[in-house]
């Protein structure tokens, strides 16, 4: 993917490679299709990162940082916050999270 | 070093050493029974003894109990002595000493005790060692060491692997006993979550549980996929994917990442 010139990705982009039975959004959205939710990757990319937006929320709060839409982001699709999330879901179940 | 031991330090240096002719004298004396001459042989003798324990300190015993063992080698020594033989008492009695307070650190040195044949191999592997480093001016290679004793590498690096001294984790810091009350145990960090972290666990958690309750079922499934997280085993209405069904789909997502590309 082709980046704006000059950007720079901080901390590098989140991959799934590591994590064991994780798809790619190409996966996810041939899934979704077939399951009667019609989408392509890019939705399931949309789509994802809402969620993660959504709990990514809750996090600026507690720690009083900018509730702007592109901060809120940015830690979004940071790949630490995301490893954060699965780390937390691993320990307590998503089911327990709720 | 303990006030205790100070003291009998002290005491032992104030005993005077005994002459040839006194040693010959006194073991007549104790051949015949007598017991404060025996006594007397004993105190005379115990800054040998003392000497000797000190030889083998830091080998993973108490200072007390080497003086202790070597004390009683002494015992043994003076015991068996026969004067007639020409010798000096001191010349018999280190052996006897040595003995004991080796014996004492092979059985207390280590928290398990090594059978004979282990110790007799870690004796072959000591002698090896020093043989080939004599030949060839260099340590040898466990794989040497083994081809040299004929055995196989495992026992080797097992052998070496038992001899490592343990160390008691209550065991008071610096050699002289005077490091405080500061133990091992105290120099070992402490990796568990300090209480800092766990109140910010606690919170984050408390913060994402009311997020992920805002999530659509949509949303939920794709966090799903994406992170690979294991489905409810009672939802198979949601989730009813197989391995297969996995591998398939992922044909199908390289093929239209190629028609795209296109």
């Amino acid at each position: 993917m082709s980046m704006p010139k000059g950007f720079k990705s901080r901390k590098g982009y989140a991959t799934i490679a590591e994590i064991p039975g994780a798809m790619d959004y190409r996966t996810i959205a041939e899934k979704m299709t077939a399951d009667g939710d019609k989408m392509n990757h890019a939705t399931a990319r949309n789509v994802f990162l809402s969620a993660m937006r959504k709990l990514a929320l809750p996090i600026h709060s507690l720690y009083d940082l900018d509730d702007d839409d592109d901060s809120i982001m940015v830690t979004a699709k940071d790949p630490e916050f995301q490893s954060g999330i699965v780390d937390m879901i691993d320990e307590y179940g998503i089911e327990n999270l709720r | 070093m303990t006030e205790l031991l100070e003291g009998f330090f002290k005491q032992v240096g104030k005993t005077d050493l005994l002459s040839r002719e006194q040693e010959i004298e006194i073991s007549k004396r104790i051949e015949a029974g007598d017991k404060r001459a025996r006594d007397q042989m004993i105190k005379a003798n115990l800054r040998l003894a003392i000497s000797i324990a000190k030889q083998y300190q830091n080998k993973g015993c108490d200072m007390e109990d080497l003086i202790q063992e070597s004390s009683i080698g002494l015992i043994k020594a003076i015991d068996r002595f026969d004067w007639r033989r020409g010798f000096k008492f001191s010349t018999y009695a280190c052996w006897w000493i040595k003995q004991s307070v080796r014996t004492h650190i092979a059985s207390h040195s280590a928290s398990f005790k090594l059978p004979t044949y282990a110790k007799n191999m870690m004796f072959k592997i000591q002698q090896a060692n020093a043989e080939y480093e004599r030949e060839f001016g260099q340590k040898p290679t466990n794989q040497e060491v083994a081809d040299l004793l004929g055995v196989s590498i495992d026992t080797i690096e097992s052998m070496i692997e038992c001899t490592v001294p343990s160390v008691s984790i209550d065991k008071a810091l610096g050699s002289d006993g005077g490091g405080g009350t500061r133990t091992l145990r105290d120099t070992i960090p402490d990796e568990s979550d300090s209480v800092e972290t766990v109140i910010d666990n606690q919170k984050i958690l408390q913060a994402l549980r009311g997020a992920m309750s805002s999530l659509t079922p949509r949303e939920e499934k794709i966090v799903r996929l994406r992170f690979g997280i294991a489905e409810p085993d009672d939802d198979t209405e949601r989730f009813p994917i197989t391995e297969s069904e996995y591998s398939d789909l992922k044909d199908a997502a390289r093929a239209a990442k190629k028609v795209g590309a296109k």
